[in-house]
């Protein structure tokens, strides 16, 4: 079994870096980047086994983000921190390859559960 | 209120329900991940550990509820956003009942929906739908005594689409609330949106109890 790494893409650092924390505790390595840039960087050098980004970030927005990842050609899954009325950015980030989306406040339990069933899928 | 206005408050109180939406998530996590460590630690070495736990879990049902609340009013937030849509009835009372329960509630009266069994869906405005909604349910609660019931009933004959109000219990004012509620200081404004929504209201004080009729046509 491997060591599963994740990076957790999303602008709320103390939300990130506690959802960090609580996948440590679980056995899941996990890395946080507050913005596009920041991930793009961990992405090239560190490439993660999955990424869970958040949709609604301020400059590259997580669409953008997406479509960046998929344009990197790493066959890093995607799952999507959606917020309220992010409805069709879901579908628009679906229809652009990403795994699968949980819904803010997410459950960690749902949220490990599709982590490891993007890893087993990839 | 002017479409422009609407369109402001809809925008604003959209924005900072994400905010607080995202105070939420972080406290969710921040309690969560007291209540992982709590776990992992031992019984002999956190004292009072259980009144921790129970607290954490007060956080979190707290949290929960936070979250419902900005959810619903976010979904407020939205009616605005297109002149017209497809409302289904059952599911925009319900909306609205989980919105305004609160003033029923300080008046110690009941606000119900008897659902459609059938899905009732409109074509129409649904922000002053919720508004022509809310405003006959002031009305009651300005009216009507403690103990007593609001029940909003969806429904659809034909090309007309309704919502009837019935309520259980005394008026305080009997006289004045049947009088002349179409030049009714309090029902001015329900006038003026049913006019907007292509429709009427009645008061019927023929069936038992109140009855106030919302008749919108598709």
């Amino acid at each position: 079994m491997i060591d599963i790494r994740v990076l957790i893409v999303d602008d709320e650092e103390e939300l990130a870096a506690t959802i960090a924390e609580r996948l440590e505790l679980r056995g899941i390595k996990a890395q946080t980047a507050s913005d596009g840039d920041a991930a793009l960087s961990v992405l090239k050098t560190d490439p993660p086994h999955v990424v869970v980004l958040d949709l609604m970030m301020p400059g590259m927005g997580g669409l953008e983000m997406l479509k960046q990842i998929k344009s990197l050609k790493l066959n890093i899954p995607v799952i999507m921190l959606t917020g309220y009325g992010s409805k069709e950015q879901s579908i628009e980030g679906m229809n652009l390859g990403a795994f699968d989306y949980v819904i803010k406040p997410c459950n960690l339990d749902d949220l490990i559960a599709k982590i490891h069933e993007a890893v087993k899928n990839k | 209120m002017k479409e422009k206005e609407v369109e402001f408050i809809g925008k604003i109180t959209a924005g900072v329900t994400h905010e607080v939406n995202n105070v939420l998530a972080s406290i969710r996590e921040i309690s969560g991940l007291l209540t992982d460590i709590l776990s992992i630690t031992g019984e002999d070495s956190f004292p009072r550990k259980e009144k921790f736990q129970t607290s954490l879990q007060k956080i979190q049902n707290q949290v929960q509820r936070g979250v419902k609340l900005t959810g619903q009013l976010n979904k407020f937030s939205h009616l605005s956003d297109n002149d017209k849509s497809d409302v289904d009835l059952n599911e925009i009372i319900e909306h609205l009942i989980f919105l305004t329960e609160r003033f029923a509630r300080i008046k110690n009266i009941t606000l119900q929906i008897q659902p459609s069994s059938k899905s009732v869906t409109i074509n129409t405005n649904p922000f002053l739908l919720q508004m022509a909604l809310f405003n006959c349910i002031a009305y009651l609660l300005n009216h009507l005594s403690n103990g007593s019931e609001i029940s909003l009933c969806p429904g659809k004959d034909g090309s007309k689409y309704s919502v009837n109000i019935i309520c259980k219990g005394e008026v305080i004012d009997k006289t004045s609330f049947f009088k002349n509620p179409s030049t009714s200081e309090e029902l001015l404004s329900l006038n003026g949106i049913m006019k907007s929504l292509n429709g009427v209201y009645e008061l019927d004080e023929t069936t038992p109890g109140i009855k106030i009729a919302l008749i919108v046509n598709g």
